[in-house]
């Protein structure tokens, strides 16, 4: 629904600027009434600038709001020991999972991720007549939910489980639109990142696990 | 007098655009492949326009109110389409098993944008039952 915010803030804004433009002005009490502006939105921004305004706020809600760290290139790290992978892409791993895998460890790791999408969009005739869509105003949103469980068991022994749900959406306007894999890809670098916090949080139970294990079981 | 007979031939001409087809049969993949139903259920915008879906090699043009089942190799298979100032495309990945993509077009400056959004199975299924047929892509087909 935050397209249809942006547009209502775009138009208040639109509509605001056309009557001092025109000189007209309003009586006290709807001059000092407060005007709901979405989040993320000014409603007494500029057209393009209010949109440019969302455009900035889902590239960071699609890194987590974390900038260059949620893509692990900021906040790499690796778990104390090493653990095998049983299940899952080897390629599509959380950092610290994937900096910490070794073929021969007697722990292993198991990941999943899923992803479902979602989408809003405005009804085409109504985005037809509305002036602002032609300023640049969202016409809706492309969301996906990526969900991701990460499990590290010693036989079967469970050593941590580890789970994690983000969701991501972007805009789409008239003169510009996100392909739904950018979406995708966003949502899966941010549930990682999720998952990498976490196992930073559990840092000190893990080292202690670590702390049990031979010389030739830690990390590499 | 004049305006009526235009808006009906306006409506016999937007409404010849949808698709004419065997109606939605789900067929299941021989082992080791996916398929992955691209449905595009009738609207009257960008009704003229059939811009090329492709999933792993294969590309195919669907009309308003057809679709396309295309078998691919399981795995990771992207999927995109082509419009006229836009591209969409998103990625496929998993077990051997169905999979739906519902394809829109929407608003664009010149031309419409086309958009591959995929779909739970349940809610596509029900969809793509009541609004789709499967389009003959040997039209599209250049040469013998």
């Amino acid at each position: 629904m935050s397209s249809a915010g942006v547009r209502v803030g775009l138009s208040l804004g639109l509509g605001l600027g056309a009557l001092v433009a025109a000189g007209c002005a309003l009586p006290a009490n709807q001059q000092t009434a407060p005007v709901a502006a979405p989040a993320g939105a000014d409603s007494t921004a500029s057209a393009p600038s209010t949109v440019a305004v969302g455009g900035e706020q889902s590239a960071a809600l699609a890194s987590g709001g974390r900038g260059e760290d949620s893509e692990g290139k900021g906040g790499l790290r690796r778990l104390p020991f090493a653990g095998r992978l049983v299940s899952g892409d080897a390629a599509e791993l959380p950092p610290a999972v994937a900096a910490s895998l070794s073929p021969d460890a007697p722990i292993s790791f198991s990941y999943r991720e899923e992803l479902s999408h979602d989408e809003y969009h405005l009804p085409l005739w109504y985005s037809f007549i509305d002036p602002v869509t032609y300023v640049g105003a969202p016409l809706g949103d492309f969301g996906v939910t990526a969900a991701a469980e990460l499990t590290i068991a010693r036989g079967d022994r469970l050593i941590g489980q580890y789970a994690a749900k983000v969701h991501v959406s972007k805009s789409y306007t008239l003169y510009k639109q996100p392909t739904h894999r950018e979406v995708e890809e966003a949502a899966r670098a941010a549930v990682r990142a999720k998952i990498d916090d976490e196992l930073a949080a559990d840092d000190a139970r893990l080292s202690r696990v670590a702390m049990n294990l031979t010389g030739a079981e830690r990390a590499p | 007098m004049k305006s009526v007979v235009r808006m009906l031939l306006l409506a016999v001409a937007v409404s010849g655009c949808a698709v004419a087809g065997a109606p939605f049969q789900r067929t299941e993949p021989p082992p080791g492949m996916s398929t992955i139903y691209v449905y595009r259920p009738y609207h009257y915008v960008g009704s003229l326009l059939r811009p090329p879906v492709t999933c792993g090699d294969e590309t195919a043009r669907i009309g308003p109110g057809g679709y396309h089942a295309f078998v691919v190799p399981a795995g990771t298979v992207t999927c995109s389409v082509q419009g006229g100032e836009s591209v969409d495309e998103t990625a496929i990945e998993g077990a051997p098993r169905h999979y739906y993509i519902r394809e829109e077009i929407g608003w664009g400056v010149l031309s419409g944008h086309p958009h591959l959004n995929p779909m739970d199975n349940d809610t596509a299924h029900d969809e793509i039952a009541q609004c789709c047929v499967a389009e003959d892509q040997k039209q599209y087909q250049v040469g013998p």
